[in-house]
């Protein structure tokens, strides 16, 4: 990692912000403001990216607006040693964008020899059944990550930007208490 | 490659062995070098979120894990200055006597070649110089006496209080949990808030993290912390009998040699077989301190049985610490459990948050979508849990090994090999039967087990202790029998593991070694 790099990382770190990159210039911010902004992707496609929404709000009412295609896309194109996402304490072998990759690969695969379709086109209730039947290792035809392993890592991800932030702690009612807040209620 | 100015004591990695080694040899006068590959980490930098706690656990070079039950190591990894107990839970149980014997008293396993007596006296150390709560006398019911914990037990929260009905009726004593944590102020060093963020690493200083005691004290004392400095070789001289420093590569990716009078590998149960296996030359073939092919092998971890249970009344899960308020050995005995070998340690009333590996989203794993929701709002207010925490034997075929895959800087990547036992099923499936038996008995509204692959939690093995190289890598002072200045600390020289947490042994044991190494510096520093 070159200097400047690791400088901009552990400011956003810092403040709980994330770097993206709007109009040719870093900016700090959340994934939920990445995302209301329109903040182009880095790597993910946008067939990717909206895959990404549909699976997280599946998984987490309210992922998708909390922005979880922007954050999954800034964390994969980070450096590993600086990416934070749980797929690194689940020991995915980076670079992690291949295991998303594959991971809707594998996904829009059995949606389309089920349905037609891919899985962000998929009614709610076809989108439910899809994941209830991946979080059990029960597609038939699938070729990817096992199954149950998509489920926990993406899921830790929808948990992550809805449920693991101060606004998230506020929704439930839980009083967050923080040492050291994250700036930006992230 | 770059040579620099010679050392007394080259010291790799800054955890929890190593903090111990830089302080005591800092102290005796020795000049201290301390390399860790990671960041300098500063407690203004934990920040309490279970998001940007990650950042404090492993991203270095990752292992290979193969075996029936592959170590899932990263989640109590470290990464940086402090280690993993930067962001450990602080809980400081001590090892029993029958840990000490289990192939005497047995014929399973292996023996130490020390007993409970020789490093009790160095449990009360640590105590007083990290600072501990608890209640000493009331774990005389299964320890012989020591010396009183220099502060009294930490507030309890009724997360943990809910469950003693329910340990009563099965017949389980549960006493104050010995932590690592300041229920007063202690040694200028301020008093818990109860916020329930240990785990990502505390910043106030309540909790006894490396940064805040014996690296601090080692700091003081004039030992140098070198960050971003990845150790790949150990090196030795012409005849190979005497090691005369390291090999690593600084944060410009500079290869750099710093000689030392004195190598101490405090690196992680798996780094530091790694870095000895790599650091194979002619006059060491197999790798450095090898000559009885045991360096990597008896790699162990321990498993937990988790049970959770929503109680109908708010048990204020969110506040107290991320350590538990009550532990227990009642089910230490080797053979507590009918048909299973090993002990159980049990603990209660951890903290909990929403998110990461330990969040309570993760309590029920099958739940998604709405359903997910519904439960988060009821767990917020009356979910809880209890853990028993299991020992697996060592057993040799566990092992780290070097790999063929190299990582950015040509070293080898390593693989760590681990399968559990029939024993290890049995102590787990028991304590999840009894876990149910205590949360009905506690009232619990609704409760089940946490049941999904057998964990592998702590780390330890891979360079065991012993009576001679030719049952295993160093002595019980974790100098390598074949090379008198190489030094191994750390969870990797336990022959056998326990089921309590590591952490307290891996100081009291750290702090026996570099006394011993001090104190009898000229013979062995020559």
């Amino acid at each position: 990692m070159d200097h400047m790099k690791r400088r901009d990382f552990m400011r956003g770190a810092a403040v709980g912000t994330f770097a993206f990159t709007v109009g040719g210039a870093q900016s700090l911010m959340t994934p939920r403001e990445a995302r209301a902004q329109g903040v182009p992707f880095r790597l993910l496609k946008a067939s990717e990216a909206e895959a990404l929404e549909a699976l997280g709000e599946t998984l987490v009412p309210g992922a998708r607006a909390a922005g979880i295609a922007h954050f999954i896309d800034q964390q994969v194109s980070v450096a590993p040693e600086e990416a934070l996402l749980e797929a690194r304490i689940l020991n995915v072998k980076p670079p992690y964008v291949n295991f998303y990759r594959a991971a809707i690969g594998a996904i829009d695969k059995v949606s389309q020899a089920r349905a037609g379709r891919r899985f962000a086109e998929l009614t709610a209730p076809q989108q439910r059944e899809l994941v209830d039947l991946m979080r059990q290792n029960k597609l038939d035809g699938w070729q990817g990550p096992p199954g149950p392993f998509v489920y926990l890592v993406t899921r830790s991800d929808a948990v992550d930007v809805v449920y693991g932030t101060m606004e998230g702690y506020e929704a439930l009612g839980i009083p967050y208490m923080p040492h050291i807040a994250p700036e930006k209620r992230w | 490659m770059a040579k620099l100015d010679k050392v007394d004591v080259v010291i790799v990695g800054a955890g929890a062995s190593g903090s111990v080694y830089a302080a005591v040899l800092a102290k005796a006068g020795k000049k201290v070098v301390v390399l860790d590959q990671g960041p300098d980490w500063k407690t203004t930098d934990l920040i309490s979120s279970d998001f940007w706690g990650r950042r404090i656990k492993t991203a270095g070079a990752p292992f290979v894990l193969e075996g029936k039950n592959p170590v899932s190591y990263a989640y109590q990894s470290g990464w940086g200055v402090g280690g993993a107990a930067l962001h450990y839970f602080a809980n400081l149980p001590r090892l029993l006597p029958n840990d000490f014997k289990i192939k005497s008293e047995h014929n399973r396993a292996l023996d130490w070649p020390i007993s409970y007596q020789d490093v009790a006296p160095y449990y009360d150390k640590v105590a007083r110089d990290i600072g501990v709560s608890g209640d000493a006398k009331a774990e005389e019911i299964w320890r012989q006496p020591g010396l009183p914990y220099p502060m009294p037990p930490m507030k309890t929260f009724r997360h943990g209080d809910v469950w003693l009905k329910g340990f009563e009726a099965v017949g389980i004593r549960m006493v104050p949990a010995a932590v690592g944590m300041n229920s007063t102020e202690y040694r200028g060093r301020p008093p818990c808030i109860y916020d329930g963020w240990c785990h990502v690493g505390c910043p106030t200083g309540a909790l006894s993290n490396p940064l805040v005691t014996y690296l601090a004290d080692a700091r003081k004392a004039g030992a140098e912390v070198r960050p971003w400095s990845t150790v790949t070789r150990v090196l030795t001289n012409g005849k190979g009998n005497r090691v005369s420093g390291v090999e690593y590569y600084d944060q410009r990716g500079e290869k750099q040699f710093q000689p030392g009078a004195v190598v101490v590998l405090a690196a992680w149960a798996a780094q530091n077989p790694r870095i000895m296996l790599n650091s194979a030359s002619d006059k060491h073939p197999k790798g450095l301190a090898n000559s009885s092919g045991l360096v990597g092998r008896y790699m162990m971890t321990h498993y937990a049985s988790g049970t959770w249970a929503i109680f109908d009344e708010n048990v204020a899960n969110h506040m107290g610490t991320t350590g538990s308020q009550y532990m227990s050995y009642d089910r230490y005995g080797k053979t507590s459990h009918k048909g299973a070998f090993g002990s159980t340690f049990i603990v209660v009333g951890s903290a909990l948050k929403t998110s990461g590996l330990g969040g309570f989203a993760n309590a029920r794993l099958d739940l998604f979508g709405p359903d997910l929701h519904a439960f988060m709002k009821r767990a917020a207010r009356g979910l809880s849990r209890i853990t028993a925490f299991g020992e697996e034997l060592p057993h040799i075929e566990n092992r780290v090994e070097l790999a063929s895959d190299k990582d950015e800087l040509g070293m080898p990547l390593a693989k760590i090999i681990h399968s559990y036992d029939e024993d290890v099923a049995a102590v787990w499936n028991a304590n999840f039967e009894e876990g149910l038996r205590i949360a009905k008995a506690a009232g619990a509204q609704e409760f089940w087990s946490a049941r999904g692959n057998i964990p592998t939690i702590h780390l330890m093995g891979g360079t065991i202790m012993g009576t001679g190289a030719g049952n295993s890598v160093v002595n019980s002072y974790g100098q390598t029998h074949e090379i008198p200045n190489l030094y191994v600390a750390g969870p990797g020289i336990f022959p056998t593991g326990g089921a309590s947490n590591p952490t307290n042994t891996i100081f009291a044991l750290s702090l026996r070694g570099a006394e011993q190494l001090a104190a009898r510096w000229k013979t062995i520093a020559v």
